[in-house]
């Protein structure tokens, strides 16, 4: 791989953080690109590549050799015709690789504020798109749109990473030309990045109109904090309540602001320009909120209702014949136990109490001076009482020692518990009566069905219905307990959590539907057995990381969006209390949401904004408002929909709209609703933009669209199959409304590496962290017999070993002599004293480590000639292959095609 | 007055408190997008006249039967089976809090077919009221 620095005038490299390799920039054309401008000389065409890998000698070493090729691919690589990149990174000849961003200009602005901002690691290197749009640099050109032909350029992994295309604001939009005065896409981004100026024109490009936010997400090590105003002095509008952003204009001379969303006039806070601390005249464009597209107001008594409430954690604990029998119960009594301390609690007044149940309710109480705790039974399950008024819910500092007595002692109590059956729905009643007052946060560790008292829930899943058109209805709440228990706890800001470990069904549809209205996470460990070391290491990795992360509490959250913009439908986990207003009871960090727009009238302003606000009481008590802006440029030209269009976005889109159509209609048509939208759009594309005949054209930004597209109809949560488990269906469809599009699109789209031939430096730790070999395009094609090779989708790893690995891969990877000695299943990759070894090791450590979200991601050994199912659970997230109902992605394409030469208007 | 010009001035009665069920719903369901009103708060007033509002009308209906008034009857019988399919068999009359947003639209649609409906057999149970009392006092 050539270095950086050897690089030809003109060219500049710039490490991207997200995709751990440089991004070459010619300065003069502004072109931008992932291959060394060096290697980029003229390569063998893909299709040629892809007909006969066989004759690829150098790629067979392996096998040829029996020797430990693959630990010096130096010379490999050095003498080989196919450098890696060539493999993955396919090269329509005449076509530029991405975008051009635009002048010179703006490049060594961009330059410079990589320079200034270099920690800022986001999901598609947003801070491209972010720096371009605070520019606001005048007479620039439109965004390119380049068409590509599907048909006949192979998709390449590399384009989901890539940015979203730039926003062109016009210039002067940002008052201070700050280069964060959008938010950053990671935050919030758009399915287009210019909104159309009419319904019509909307309407004619088929491009879906929604907002992606995730306004609560994580902050990696290296990235500022969100920047907090302190003085509390919040400028608003008057009429449509707006924040004061980096988008307003201020008139008569700075003693007014005019609202960037209605364009109402509004005074300047007095004290807007006064710094309270030190009492003296402060300059008013040093303010955040004026140059940040994404900042924290500290809320006055304004904001409260009553006094913040204290962080408080309800543990409703399964101690049921199956959850001890599973080691559930040991493992999350011994979690809670390691992470009392990572718990937010920095002004010790965390609140925590302990319920357990099984066909009774379990209550401790914990007295700060007793180190020995009383256990008090209620065995009325239908009548709920809580059995003393205080000394249940705690204080996590006060009565630490009764705690950690008690959790260490739990699992002894049940240990031989024979008891069967689980009273879920009284436990929650009983712990929404413990903290109805304050609210909080109910956690569920639960391995059992509900059979007993309110919210008992049968065991419906029926074989016969998987499959048929009636499957939806397994998918949808099985009792009104769960819709009207969650209003109830919405409305108290109670949020419940669920973490569901079941060897059989558990009907994950009905309880996932508590954290759905109330802001809550649902984590699924089917056939969770404490024996297997990976089960626990997963649990109890993601467990402990839910309970360390800073949570928000008592919520509201309002989207605004400038006139002529109506948010017509929400997606993701709350109430919807009014028409733009959406009641959580809790914050968590990395939760998606997904906002429909409709245009209502004609926008004639030169741009738009959008602003989400979280008024929220943060985990130390202090009242919040987080305000999340975006501006986007308005346009009646077509194309520029089009050359704006972010994939990315639309795929998360038509995710939540999937789940949406398949709840309140039937799988099949959630399917249908994807094809169409993808077909409407490749149609209204040819009608508008190209007109050449027997290709499939689209937008270069979007031509990942399909094969997004395909991963979702392949997906287990919508995949025709009468074998999908409804509770893995069910679980899916909860992460697609809530993971972060970080995670969203390798859950879709899978990434897929060969390890046994990867470059030196890959699994080597770099400028940037573990360097990751190149990802290669979804196909078994690509998989030979003597490789090892590494497929993920970002909440489970397979490691793929061909049947003919060599005996000093095995020695090398697994510590094992043979091939045929190897296990396929979970497994715990050793660490051994050989570089490949490590290398290995490193690439997983960083999968597991380098997206938002708690999920660590087991790891399955699949052997090439091993159990069926396994290897076809493998092969499945291959998603370029021929599936058992679905097509491939040349007969998709091919599909698509005659859908659009058969409606030909 | 006989039996018939009874029935229909009961029917009339009838006809146009169903009348105002449904503009109550119908304005309650603007409150709801003016967002004068929270949904949970809606969904809990407006479930209490959906069971009502439909038995009212399917004591109308059998009061046509005993009378064998069959045209009132055949008038009226669409929405009564419509109603039944809705409250007994599938059993989804009830406004759930979590979905009226989404479904708002449809209800507010039905409301006014509803509207419609009544305001059409408020008129005909009039006719038929006052032709019922011409020909007794002939």
């Amino acid at each position: 791989m050539a270095e950086p620095n050897q690089l030809p005038p003109g060219w500049e490299a710039h490490w991207d953080q997200t995709h751990q390799r440089f991004l070459y920039v010619d300065r003069e054309s502004g072109q931008q690109q992932w291959e060394h401008p060096l290697e980029n000389q003229p390569q063998l065409a893909f299709a040629q590549e892809r007909q006969a890998p066989v004759a690829n000698t150098k790629r067979r070493q392996y096998a040829v050799d029996q020797a430990a090729a693959y630990s010096e691919p130096v010379a490999q690589y050095a003498d080989s015709s196919y450098p890696p990149q060539n493999i993955q990174q396919p090269v329509t000849p005449g076509y530029p690789q991405t975008f051009t961003p635009g002048e010179p200009q703006q490049q060594s602005y961009y330059q410079e504020q990589q320079q200034q901002y270099p920690a800022q690691p986001a999901y598609g290197a947003g801070q491209l798109a972010d720096q371009f749009s605070g520019l606001g640099i005048g007479g620039q050109k439109p965004l390119a749109l380049h068409s590509v032909n599907l048909l006949t350029t192979p998709p390449n992994p590399l384009e989901l990473l890539a940015p979203p295309p730039p926003i062109r604001l016009p210039p002067g939009a940002s008052i201070l030309d700050s280069p964060l005065a959008n938010a950053d896409p990671s935050y919030m981004r758009c399915t287009v990045g210019a909104i159309p100026k009419t319904a019509a024109l909307r309407t004619k490009s088929k491009v879906p109109l929604a907002l992606v936010l995730s306004p609560n997400r994580s902050l990696g090590a290296t990235e500022p904090p969100v920047p907090v105003v302190t003085d509390t002095v919040i400028a608003r509008c008057r009429r449509c309540r707006t924040f004061i952003n980096p988008f307003v204009q201020f008139v008569d001379g700075g003693s007014r602001w005019k609202c960037c969303v209605c364009n109402m006039n509004n005074e300047v806070p007095q004290l807007f320009d006064w710094d309270s601390v030190n009492n003296v005249q402060a300059d008013r464009w040093s303010r955040p909120e004026l140059s940040n597209g994404v900042v924290e107001f500290i809320a006055p008594t304004e904001y409260m209702v009553r006094p913040p409430a204290p962080l408080t954690y309800v543990f409703l604990v399964d101690v049921s014949h199956s959850a001890v029998q599973s080691g559930m119960l040991a493992a999350a009594c011994r979690t809670i136990l390691e992470n009392l301390d990572r718990i937010p609690n920095e002004e010790a007044r965390t609140k925590i109490a302990i319920i357990g149940f099984d066909v009774a309710l379990y209550f401790f109480t914990l007295l700060a001076d007793a180190t020995e705790p009383s256990m008090l039974v209620v065995s009325d399950v239908d009548d709920v009482f809580l059995p003393q008024p205080s000394d249940i819910l705690v204080n996590l500092t006060e009565a630490r020692a009764a705690l950690e007595a008690l959790l260490a002692k739990l699992p002894s109590f049940f240990a031989e518990s024979q008891t069967i059956g689980s009273a879920l729905g009284p436990a929650l009643q009983a712990g929404f009566k413990l903290i109805s007052n304050t609210g909080g946060k109910m956690v569920v560790l639960t391995a059992s069905l509900p059979t007993l008292g309110v919210g008992a829930l049968k065991a419906r899943e029926d074989v016969k219905l998987l499959g048929t058109p009636k499957e939806s209805t397994l998918l949808q709440a099985g009792d009104t307990f769960y819709k009207t228990f969650a209003i109830e706890c919405s409305r108290a800001t109670v949020s419940v959590d669920m973490f569901l470990f079941a060897t059989t069904y558990q009907d994950v549809a009905s309880l996932s539907c508590l954290p759905h209205y109330t802001s809550g996470s649902t984590f699924y460990y089917p056939g969770f057995n404490a024996a297997r070391v990976e089960d626990v290491k997963t649990f109890v990795h993601e467990f402990g990381e839910f309970l360390a992360s800073p949570v928000g509490l008592e919520v509201l959250t309002r989207i605004r969006a400038s006139t002529g913009l109506h948010r017509s439908s929400f997606h993701g986990n709350f109430f919807l209390r009014s028409t733009d207003l959406l009641a959580m009871s809790a914050l968590p960090q990395d939760h998606s949401y997904v906002i429909e727009l409709e245009i209502e009238e004609t926008i004639n302003a030169p741009y738009v904004v959008f602003q989400c606000s979280n008024l929220y009481t943060t985990a130390f008590g202090e009242r919040r408002i987080r305000v999340t802006t975006l501006a986007l440029p308005t346009t009646s030209n077509i194309s520029e929909i089009y050359a704006s269009a972010d994939q990315v976005a639309i795929a998360a889109y038509l995710a939540n709209k999937a789940v949406e159509r398949t709840l309140t209609h039937k799988l099949e048509d959630a399917r249908d609703m994807v094809t169409k939208v993808v077909t409407d759009l490749l149609n209204a594309y040819k009608e508008t933009v190209t007109s050449a005949g027997g290709q499939l054209a689209i937008a270069h930004n979007l031509q990942m669209l399909p094969l997004l597209a395909l991963g979702l109809l392949k997906h287990v949560a919508l995949r025709p199959s009468a074998q999908i488990p409804s509770d893995l269906r069910a679980y899916a469809h909860t992460l697609f409304t809530t993971l972060p599009v970080q995670r969203l699109i390798p859950y879709l789209h899978p990434t897929f590496y060969a390890l046994h031939n990867m470059p030196p430096e890959c699994g080597t730790i770099g400028e940037h962290g573990v360097i990751l070999p190149p990802a290669l395009p979804l196909s078994s094609e690509y998989l030979e017999r003597h490789g090892l090779y590494l497929m993920e989708d970002g909440l489970t790893i397979f490691l793929w070993v061909g049947r003919d690995a060599v005996p000093q891969l095995m020695m090398d990877v697994f510590d094992l002599p043979a091939y045929d000695a190897l296990r396929g299943g979970k497994y715990t990759l050793p660490l051994l004293e050989n570089a490949f070894s490590q290398r290995v090791n490193a690439v997983i450590g960083k999968i597991r480590e380098m997206r938002r979200g708690v999920y660590y991601p087991p790891l399955y050994v699949v052997k090439d000639d091993g159990e069926p199912s396994l290897r076809m659970w493998a092969l499945s997230t291959l998603i370029q292959d021929r599936g058992d109902q679905t097509p491939s992605y040349q007969q998709w394409l091919g599909q698509l095609r005659d859908k659009i030469a058969s409606t030909g208007y | 007055m006989g039996g018939e010009g009874w029935l229909f001035l009961f029917a009339v009665l009838m006809a146009a408190a169903l009348l105002f069920t449904s503009v109550f719903f119908i304005i309650m369901f603007s409150d709801l997008e003016c967002d004068y009103m929270n949904p949970i708060d809606l969904c809990n007033k407006l479930n209490q006249f959906v069971v009502p509002e439909n038995l009212a009308h399917a004591f109308l209906c059998l009061l046509f039967l005993l009378s064998f008034q069959w045209t009132a009857l055949l008038i009226n019988a669409p929405l009564l089976a419509y109603n039944v399919n809705k409250v007994v068999i599938t059993k989804t009359h009830t406004f759930d809090a979590t979905e009226i947003f989404r479904t708002l639209p449809q209800h507010k649609k039905e409301s006014f077919i509803r509207l419609g409906f009544y305001l059409l057999s408020f008129f005909y149970y009039l006719y038929r009221m006052i032709v019922a009392l011409i020909s007794e006092s002939e």
